[in-house]
């Protein structure tokens, strides 16, 4: 009976000694809130960033819209990657962010299927429109239009095509473009729109083929960048490369545009 | 494997057991031995956390020390951060949620010791806080134990309200749970299945742990 | 160093009760069930607090209603035996004998379970001890504490009649350590009978009756409350012989007394009881009678009852003895003070477990 005590005794000591165990040093890693589109590309811009300066960047991924709720509640980002430039915008007219920011990439949608499945993903979402009319779609991803701007754009298009309201009951809405994709080559459905620049990633290549969708059948995605207020010396140095031709290069290969701007 | 993800969660949990222990051998004592009026609205408030959606509760949580709230704006003031976005607000969030784990097992510990020993403790001279010592603890201690277990396996795995309150900050409140539905988003089954591995026997080892202390509880009392 | 208890109340039971307890007496508080005995016993102890209540032990107060003193449980130095044992469980004899004590001392604990006959067994588990020695350590445990005042809570209800018997002999040699009041609450009359000095008769709440165990066994009217075939007397008496037949015969008061074999080497005192409605009166000594036990004495009063009986007074040689019969077969009887007088009992109308050792310490009965 002592000896269970003693033990007992033991394991609390060890869990309590967790409580002091070094926290990742917040001020110098600084996080930045990444649009879900940016999953691969930032990864990897990250990487040869603290490859070339020896300094590090926390990466946090998610919906456009859902940052910058949490930046208004006073999230501690120090760089926001939006993949719709209008809610920068609101940002700074807010005062959140240092200035207007930087138009870092445009984005395109596209349309995937898992390889093997019934939809052949095609520029004119012909394949698309024909399932659907066979009742063949049970389910279809995109991104919450609500706020993420993949989702708010992939409702245009499929608007634009006069698919939208076919669509309707098939519709999966994922939290954000990643989600979608994730939902879209699952298994579970037929396909999705989602971004290009997740569909050239070889994971997700590896599980889906993909067709570009038309520019004209969206507005476009201007993806824009700022700096928040209390942004620190690493943040700023970690902005200024993304605009530098290494992360441009990395940018361009996941399919984005760079702005002429 | 994201070992910061892992550490975080561990010592979320950890401090969470470690702050919410007196208060599960205080407020289960309590109740374990006391009737009064109001005590059936205090056991439901207890109970709450179990029953209501996480989301609910993180929207009550976010809403209570958010950045407009007195409390947020009183912890901004005192320590220049904000208390949600950070691993201080997590933990006050996990001890709100884990409540009914940690006090209901422990009221029942309390409770399975015969109202006649307590008296015998007190007819042989022990204070109260002696008799707790000497005799109520080592009698309902399988009870508070099963309480500190279930709340570190509870706050290892909670999610909707970690996210709500916490959003996904690597270091800070980036926890494993959220770290495996980053994972799967990102297309990393591999990472992903790691790291439920780890949760899973985690899971496991605390069932264990709980079924063997329940079965002390029984004997212990003779 | 005596135990004076006073206390009120309307509710949950209604209560009103004064007595006192002197040092080295133990008394029987005894009525049926919610005649209020263990609530009077938890107010002693500090378990409950009546609205009006005063008890005061050795000159100390521990409570007082009026004046606003409630000395908490722990710190009155009373010793409790409760009715289940409440021995604690995670803890071995001597463990339990050692938490009442301010300063544990293994030794002091080892005597004290000695002194219950409980050699052997400190270091055993209350799982593992028999009812019997629970009760003894629940004993220890509350002696250990050098309580000014020992209350014992129906602490032979639990037990099966054989521990009993010897449960009661425990306590009776035990007696002659105990210098402190001891109160035992019973609704068992024969345990009172045999182990009290005095006895306090509660009826709902009230007290009915409080005076020398003896008296108030022999008064119908005080155990009106209890039941009127509980009207006894305790017949001190020597064993002489034991006999091949099974009997043993003992020298009474009046004359030879046959029981059914009785526990003890011949010359040993005891006490054994005597329930008044089983005793026959004859004028002139019976012939004939299957009843072996005929004492010859006289009348020393005759009280009358309330119904159609009435308690006759036997005096036999310093001692007495109770005979209840109806009012009719006095009247035919004739029967006057001061007359010579038979009682006649049956052997087998004794029950075993109505005989007890006399105590060094008790007063002649």
């Amino acid at each position: 009976m002592a000896s269970t005590r003693r033990l007992l005794l033991a394991a609390a000591l060890w869990a309590v000694s967790g409580l002091w165990a070094p926290v990742a040093a917040r001020a110098d890693v600084p996080v930045v809130a990444a649009a879900s589109d940016l999953q691969f590309a930032i990864e990897e811009i990250a990487a040869a960033f603290a490859a070339e300066t020896g300094q590090q960047v926390r990466l946090s991924l998610g919906s456009t819209g859902n940052f910058a709720r949490q930046i208004r509640e006073g999230a501690p980002f120090e760089i926001f990657m939006a993949a719709d430039e209008a809610f920068i915008a609101d940002l700074h007219a807010e005062g959140f962010t240092r200035d207007a920011g930087d138009l870092y990439a445009i984005g395109r949608l596209v349309i995937i299927a898992p390889h093997g499945g019934a939809l052949a993903p095609d520029a004119e979402l012909e394949a698309l429109a024909a399932l659907l009319a066979e009742g063949q779609i049970r389910r279809f991803a995109i991104a919450n239009p609500e706020h993420a701007p993949y989702g708010m754009r992939a409702r245009e298009a499929l608007m634009a095509r006069g698919l939208w309201e076919a669509l309707q009951p098939a519709l999966v809405l994922g939290e954000n473009v990643s989600q979608a994709a994730q939902f879209a080559l699952s298994g579970n459905a037929e396909g999705g729109i989602v971004a290009w620049s997740l569909a050239l990633a070889p994971q997700v290549a590896a599980r889906g083929h993909h067709a570009l969708i038309p520019e004209t059948w969206h507005t476009p995605l201007r993806q824009r960048m700022a700096l928040l207020q209390g942004a620190g010396p690493v943040a700023e140095a970690f902005y200024a490369y993304l605009q530098a031709p290494a992360a441009r290069e990395i940018l361009a290969r996941y399919g984005f545009t760079i702005p002429a701007e | 494997m994201d070992w910061t993800a892992l550490g975080l969660s561990l010592r979320l949990a950890a401090w969470t057991v470690a702050i919410l222990l007196p208060v599960s051998i205080l407020v289960g004592r309590l109740l374990a031995y006391r009737r009064f009026r109001g005590k059936g609205l205090v056991e439901a408030l207890v109970m709450l956390p179990l029953v209501l959606p996480p989301t609910v509760f993180g929207f009550y949580l976010l809403v209570s020390f958010g950045r407009d709230s007195p409390v947020g704006q009183l912890w901004q003031g005192l320590f220049g951060s904000q208390l949600v976005f950070s691993f201080e607000g997590l933990v006050l969030a996990s001890i709100v949620f884990n409540l009914p784990f940690a006090i209901q097992p422990a009221q029942r510990g309390f409770e399975a010791i015969p109202v006649e020993v307590r008296e015998a403790a007190a007819c042989c001279g022990m204070s109260p806080l002696r008799s707790l010592w000497k005799v109520e603890l080592p009698l309902a201690w399988p009870g508070v134990m099963t309480a500190m277990v279930l709340t570190f396996a509870h706050t290892l795995g909670e999610f909707g309200i970690v996210l709500m309150v916490g959003g996904s900050i690597p270091g800070e409140t980036k926890t494993i749970a959220i770290a495996i539905y980053d994972r799967v988003q990102a297309f990393d089954d591999r990472s992903a299945a790691t790291m439920s591995a780890v949760l899973v026997a985690i899971s496991l080892a605390t069932i264990a742990t709980t079924l063997w202390l329940s079965s002390r509880i029984g004997r212990r009392l003779g | 160093m005596a135990l004076e208890v006073s206390a009120r109340a309307t509710a949950p039971i209604p209560l009103k009760i004064a007595f006192r307890v002197a040092p080295g007496e133990l008394m029987a508080l005894v009525g049926h069930s919610g005649s209020g005995k263990t609530t009077i016993l938890r107010t002693i102890a500090g378990l409950w607090r009546p609205p009006e209540a005063r008890v005061q032990v050795n000159g100390t107060v521990w409570l007082d209603t009026a004046a606003g003193r409630d000395l908490p449980a722990h710190r009155r130095p009373v010793g409790v035996v409760f009715q289940n044992y409440a021995l604690f469980p995670h803890m071995s004899a001597a463990q339990n004998v050692m938490a009442a004590m301010d300063r544990p001392d293994w030794h002091e604990a080892a005597r004290i379970l000695d002194l219950l006959n409980l050699q052997g067994l400190a270091d055993r588990r209350p799982a593992q001890l028999s009812g019997g020695q629970q009760q003894r350590v629940a004993v220890a445990r509350a002696l250990a504490r050098r309580p000014r005042a020992l209350l014992l809570d129906e602490p032979f209800s639990a037990v099966d009649s054989t521990t009993r018997e010897r449960l009661y002999g425990e306590i009776i040699a035990l007696r002659a350590h105990l210098k402190m009041p001891v109160v035992l609450v019973t609704h068992d009359m024969n345990e009172a009978q045999l182990l009290a000095d005095r006895m306090v008769v509660l009826e709902k709440g009230q007290l009915v009756r409080d005076g020398p165990t003896a008296e108030v066994m022999a008064d119908p009217e005080a155990l009106r409350a209890m039941g009127l075939r509980e009207v006894a007397v305790m017949l001190e008496a020597k064993i002489a012989v034991h006999l091949p037949d099974g009997l043993t015969r003992l020298e009474a008061p009046g004359g030879a007394l046959y029981l059914p074999r009785v526990e003890g080497s011949p010359g040993t005192l005891v006490r054994v009881r005597i329930m008044a409605h089983e005793v026959i009166l004859s004028r002139a000594r019976p012939e004939g009678l299957s009843a072996q036990n005929i004492l010859a004495g006289h009348v020393a009063r005759i009280v009358p009852g309330k119904g159609p009986a009435v308690t006759v007074h036997v005096a036999l040689g310093a001692q007495e003895i109770i005979a209840r019969i109806t009012r009719r077969a006095a009247e035919q009887m004739s029967l006057r003070e001061g007359e010579p007088v038979h009682a006649i009992l049956k052997s087998m109308a004794v029950a075993r477990h109505h005989i007890a050792r006399a105590s060094p310490a008790d007063p002649e009965v």
